[in-house]
């Protein structure tokens, strides 16, 4: 935390000296950024920065300054369509989109933001370029500056790229989702229509109260409490699973390992949509299984124990709460289980085959060198990636909405209010109050929350990867 | 006498688990080739056996199935992104690799916890982002949203490239060579398997994804569609009983190439998902 505050300090006090000490031409650099590049005879350096402050002022003036004056209402013209019955055009007024002002203004702060960094090195460097001159060293033509983009800052070159991409897929659509968890932008504030604007905190407050009309905080409690079950019992039963299933196909007393191996791994190789769509119609309430468990009885025995309500013939593998949950596991471990069976069996074969040796040979049992030395050994290889998992099935969108969507209907009201199911994540009733009802506020809320969460969690990885990074070790 | 009847047990066991693995994928291929449309509900095996489910499929396109052309669609975005995503994430790992600058250790802090963020949280934002552009229901636009952020999925590569002695680049670096020749004529060749892990990664994601492509893709224009929005959208309530045996023929056909890049990748997966979360 110190280092990065001194980090800030030298860098502005860096801009300082730079200002304070450069010359005339660095002083004319805060006004045209190409100035000192003139005077120190790189006019191709100089042409391009003046030209990149050029197009930032016609940005700002042309983009970003209408867009961030009506940042703070988001819009105050309404949509108005006039019929016109003697021509027969409508109409429209010159309307604010909301949602385009919010995208355009945080895509101007970004501008802006990039830009200042753009300026300040462009100072620094220029009064380096002062400094070399003055010490007589060699300045380097417009042709050297090229090629040390492929050599000593050959870093930049490569990262440009990627950073627009992630810019553009990851930290916009952040930014935006931020932003809408503070607008009341839903299904009655839809642009080009109608105009949204900020609210506060009020959604946040919405998503933790209870009361007759906004159902959201009873449903929000519910579903993360389900969500964060799932996610316990969904990584470690495949983890535990996919474990044994790898020790038991590469035991020495398995008969050709590699066939039964491929037998599972042919479940991988369709794809997952496939196969979820494919196992739900093998469950459905009228589906093959049912009339097979009614043929042999089943589900007379089950309704005889009270598993299966007696108004119902059949088994609502996937439409009764409480049984839907259990499928949904149940067939998450045959989706997970093959996958982690080909991570443990990497893993496996590189235990130390002497320790398990000579355990045996102290007197210990299969069970004991199981639990002392090969659980140990593989938390201890496989510990990040079991958080990884665990993230990810929070997270897990495919199997619980292609297992239920247009298949499981909640009975309860209180959930229904707020668009939420029994069985769903946080993710799945995300999606759903997007994709189906508009709600985006809620559903930025809702996405800021998964993200604490996640982040909470990932916390612990983070700190072991970075931290103790072993990077140098191998080379 | 009692070894035998303990391998016995043993080996049932797993023929158990086989089939229990094995029950659906079968059901899938044995009704694709069923005689009833609909879904079969009191036989596991179909009564009538036909190829017309395939034929269907492939020389009889209709308002709700367009599968060459959803095969088509999927393989462009799938091939321009496997490109795209492979070049960003080789420039990514490199970089954090290979080059030492101030500021690397903040930015892949950074990365990580950006990376953390899931894609389907602010897949809103991205879906108004791309409309605002025009992007959705396009090609394109699915390119995008599928490899404009892969720089961040380094980790994995990064870390087979950290393995890689220096000692090769400092040698070539002192006849002269520039960080650019160490990338292309060293490092890149010498990464070959992770390459073909990522290639193959990135390859296989857009056949395998449903979420973006069922918010992107929302036309409601068969013709716009990949094979997992076509195929999803063969067993809505009012399809399901005309069309359930094609949709397992489809799933059959969408088996085939991926079975295939599986198998090619296998060896290459365990290698990859140990080595990377062990090394960061």
């Amino acid at each position: 935390m110190k280092n990065g505050l001194n980090a800030v300090g030298k860098y502005f006090k860096d801009l300082g000296t730079a200002v304070a000490k450069g010359d005339i031409w660095v002083k004319l650099s805060t006004v045209l950024m190409g100035a000192g590049y003139f005077a120190r005879k790189q006019v191709i350096n100089g042409i391009i920065m003046c030209l990149v402050e050029v197009l930032f002022v016609v940005l700002c003036v042309g983009y970003a300054a209408p867009n961030l004056a009506k940042f703070g209402t988001l819009g105050t013209v309404q949509f108005e369509q006039v019929f016109d019955p003697l021509t027969m055009t409508s109409t429209v007024n010159d309307y604010d989109n909301s949602f385009l002002i919010l995208l355009n203004s945080i895509i101007s702060l970004f501008i802006i933001f990039v830009f200042a960094v753009f300026y300040i090195s462009n100072l620094k460097a220029v009064y380096r370029l002062q400094l070399k001159k003055e010490n007589g060293q060699h300045i380097n033509t417009f042709g050297e500056d090229v090629r040390t983009m492929f050599n000593e800052k050959f870093h930049i070159t490569l990262l440009t790229l990627p950073a627009i991409g992630i810019i553009i897929m990851n930290i916009l659509p952040i930014l935006v989702l931020i932003a809408v968890a503070f607008t009341n932008y839903d299904q009655q504030h839809m642009p080009p229509n109608a105009l949204f604007t900020w609210v506060g905190w009020n959604n946040f407050k919405n998503l933790f109260t209870s009361s007759v009309t906004v159902t959201f905080g009873y449903s929000f409690k519910k579903i993360l409490i389900w969500t964060l079950e799932w996610a316990v019992l969904a990584t470690f039963t495949t983890y535990i699973g996919g474990i044994l299933m790898a020790k038991f196909i590469n035991d020495k007393r398995t008969k050709l390992p590699k066939l039964w191996r491929t037998l599972f791994i042919i479940s991988i190789a369709v794809p997952q949509f496939v196969t979820l769509l494919l196992v739900r119609s093998f469950f459905a309430d009228n589906g093959i299984v049912n009339t097979f468990c009614t043929s042999v009885g089943f589900t007379d025995f089950l309704k005889n124990i009270g598993l299966v309500p007696s108004n119902l013939s059949y088994i609502p593998f996937l439409t009764n709460p409480g049984w839907a949950k259990v499928m949904i596991v149940i067939i998450n471990i045959w989706i997970g289980i093959p996958y982690q069976m080909l991570v443990a069996t990497g893993v496996l074969m590189n235990i130390p085959e002497d320790q398990i040796e000579s355990a045996r040979i102290d007197g210990a049992n299969p069970l004991q060198i199981f639990i002392k030395i090969t659980m140990p050994y593989m938390l201890f290889v496989t510990g990040p990636s079991l958080i990884t998992d665990f993230v990810k099935n929070i997270n897990n969108f495919n199997v619980i909405y292609l297992l239920t969507q247009d298949v499981f209907v909640t009975s309860d009201q209180l959930l229904a209010n707020s668009n939420a199911k029994e069985i769903d994540l946080l993710v799945t009733w995300l999606f759903r109050l997007t994709n189906e009802y508009y709600n985006y506020k809620m559903a930025s809320v809702i996405g800021i929350i998964v993200f604490i969460i996640c982040a909470a969690f990932t916390l612990v990885t983070f700190t072991r990867t970075i931290k103790g990074d072993k990077e140098e070790e191998f080379q | 006498m009692k070894k035998t009847i303990k391998s016995i047990i043993r080996h049932l066991v797993l023929l158990f688990l086989s089939v229990v693995w094995l029950i659906p994928i079968l059901w899938l291929f044995v009704t694709s080739f069923s005689g009833y449309k609909g879904i079969n509900t009191s036989h596991f095996f179909p009564e009538t056996w036909t190829l017309d489910n395939y034929a269907q499929l492939f020389l009889r396109p209709d308002s709700i199935v367009q599968y060459p052309r959803w095969f088509w669609n999927t393989f462009v975005i799938a091939a321009f992104s496997c490109i795209i995503s492979t070049i960003l994430v080789l420039m990514v790992s490199y970089t954090m690799s290979k080059t030492r600058f101030p500021g690397r250790k903040g930015l892949m802090s950074f990365s990580i916890i950006l990376n953390m963020f899931p894609g389907v949280l602010s897949m809103i934002a991205i879906y108004f982002i791309l409309k605002t552009m025009g992007l959705t229901n396009s090609h394109l636009g699915m390119i995008i949203v599928y490899s404009a952020g892969a720089g961040l999925g380094y980790l994995i590569c990064k870390g087979f490239m950290d393995t890689i002695s220096t000692s090769l680049s400092e040698a070539a670096k002192l006849e002269g060579a520039s960080q650019a020749t160490i990338f292309f004529r060293i490092i890149i060749p010498l990464s070959k398997p992770i390459i073909v892990y990522t290639v193959i990664n990135a390859f296989l994601a857009p056949w395998a994804d449903f979420v973006f492509a069922k918010l992107m893709l929302n036309s409601g224009v068969a013709t716009d569609w990949t094979v997992a929005i076509g195929l999803f959208n063969m067993l809505g309530k009012s399809m399901i009983n005309k069309y359930f045996s094609v949709f397992c023929a489809g799933g059959v056909v969408i088996a085939i190439p991926i079975s295939a890049l599986f198998v090619i990748m296998q060896k290459f997966y365990v290698e990859g998902i140990t080595g990377g979360s062990v090394k960061g």
